[in-house]
């Protein structure tokens, strides 16, 4: 059974987790236009042309249409890794959400009657699949982003904190697991997840 | 279960609270912001924009620290801005040297610009972005002929003749276009 502190501390985690996902809700600071006046001479030659009668111009002024604008993908390596840090943190805060053991305050633990361990329930499940999507997603970064780990910037560098922070975070969680999954009866573990949880959400933080 | 339901829906709660927050530079503004600060800032100061924009791109001021832009925008210096006078009238030159040095790589949240500030913390102030240790890394690796060599771009300081969103201070790989060369990367 846990204590009630634990509890809330596990609500605020998962809370927290949560708000760190919502940065998908992009907003931008409105940016002033800054792009330089394109005057094409096709421009002024349609200006000259702009009388009742037809413009009578070569094929190369008048066909000078603008380039078309460039959309980014919408999948890249860029956001594949953030959408697989989305997801790990989605997961952690499902697997904190569906922890067993809520209810149970006070003297009313001692008489509760103990309910068999479950190692592959939902809590379980999700948490398996939150340090698994970890690793993915750390291993994910050092592939794609390793030419941005620069030790010579130092610690305070945002990207070395989101390398370090998400690979601790991720090595927590699958300390967590193993702890639990290897073990006959109930340990506890649930700090080491949620510290975890708590350094991959601030290293998405630092970097997003 | 009714519990978990009252959770999430606090959550929830929190979650439409928190993004409707506008993002500050402060610390705690930026810890509680969720707004995208991956880029720089970008340019809001209509003076700034129209003064730096009239003959170049107006550079983010977070894309360099105030010691450079201290160097870079006095009376003196703007007598040969790389090559031309860019001379302006002191209390416009004062508007536009405080805007830049108040928004500064080193007074950011915004992650390049804590980058750029890391990067020129030490040695002396550099006037040009692209001399700085972090934005000439991450270009080392562009063959010369997409950038010098291409009609389209001439030089490393056209951010935004390839970065399509360098206005809005965002300077993501995919958002990079390469004139002439489509499949850059």
């Amino acid at each position: 059974m846990k204590p009630k502190s634990s509890i809330k501390l596990k609500r605020a985690l998962a809370g927290l987790c949560v708000l760190a996902a919502s940065g998908m809700a992009h907003a931008q600071d409105a940016a002033l236009d800054l792009s330089m006046p394109t005057e094409s001479k096709a421009s002024h030659s349609f200006i000259l042309a702009a009388n009742d009668a037809p413009a009578n111009l070569p094929a190369s002024v008048t066909s000078s249409s603008p380039k078309a604008e460039f959309e980014p993908s919408f999948f890249t390596a860029d956001n594949l890794h953030q959408y697989m840090g989305f997801a790990t943190l989605a997961l952690v805060a499902g697997a904190a959400l569906s922890a067993p053991g809520e209810g149970c305050e006070g003297a009313a633990c001692a008489t509760a009657p103990k309910q068999p361990r479950q190692t592959n329930g939902t809590h379980a499940q999700l948490a398996k699949a939150a340090a698994a999507m970890a690793a993915f997603t750390v291993t994910d970064g050092l592939l794609t982003y390793w030419k941005d780990f620069h030790m010579e910037d130092g610690f305070s560098d945002p990207d070395n904190l989101h390398v370090m922070l998400g690979t601790v975070g991720a090595a927590m969680m699958m300390y967590a697991v193993n702890k639990s999954a290897n073990s006959k009866t109930p340990v506890s573990h649930a700090g080491i997840a949620e510290l975890g949880g708590v350094a991959m959400a601030v290293a998405v933080k630092l970097t997003w | 279960m009714l519990k978990k339901i009252k959770i999430a829906a606090l959550m929830s709660s929190a979650l439409f609270l928190a993004t409707a927050a506008h993002a500050g530079e402060t610390t705690s503004e930026w810890l509680l912001s969720f707004e995208r600060m991956k880029g720089v800032k970008p340019v809001t100061d209509k003076k700034y924009a129209k003064e730096c924009g009239e003959c170049h791109f107006a550079y983010q001021p977070g894309l360099l620290p105030a010691k450079s832009w201290d160097k870079l925008l006095n009376a003196q210096a703007l007598k040969n801005h790389f090559g031309d006078n860019a001379e302006m009238d002191a209390a416009t030159l004062e508007a536009v040297h405080d805007y830049a040095v108040n928004n500064a790589a080193e007074t950011s949240w915004y992650k390049r610009a804590r980058k750029i500030a890391v990067s020129t913390a030490s040695g002396p102030a550099p006037l040009r972005i692209t001399e700085t240790r972090y934005i000439a890394r991450v270009h080392e690796d562009i063959p010369a002929k997409m950038i010098k060599g291409n009609k389209d771009v001439k030089s490393l300081s056209m951010c935004n003749a390839c970065h399509t969103q360098a206005a809005k201070g965002v300077f993501d790989s995919d958002t990079v276009n390469i004139p002439n060369y489509p499949d850059w990367d």
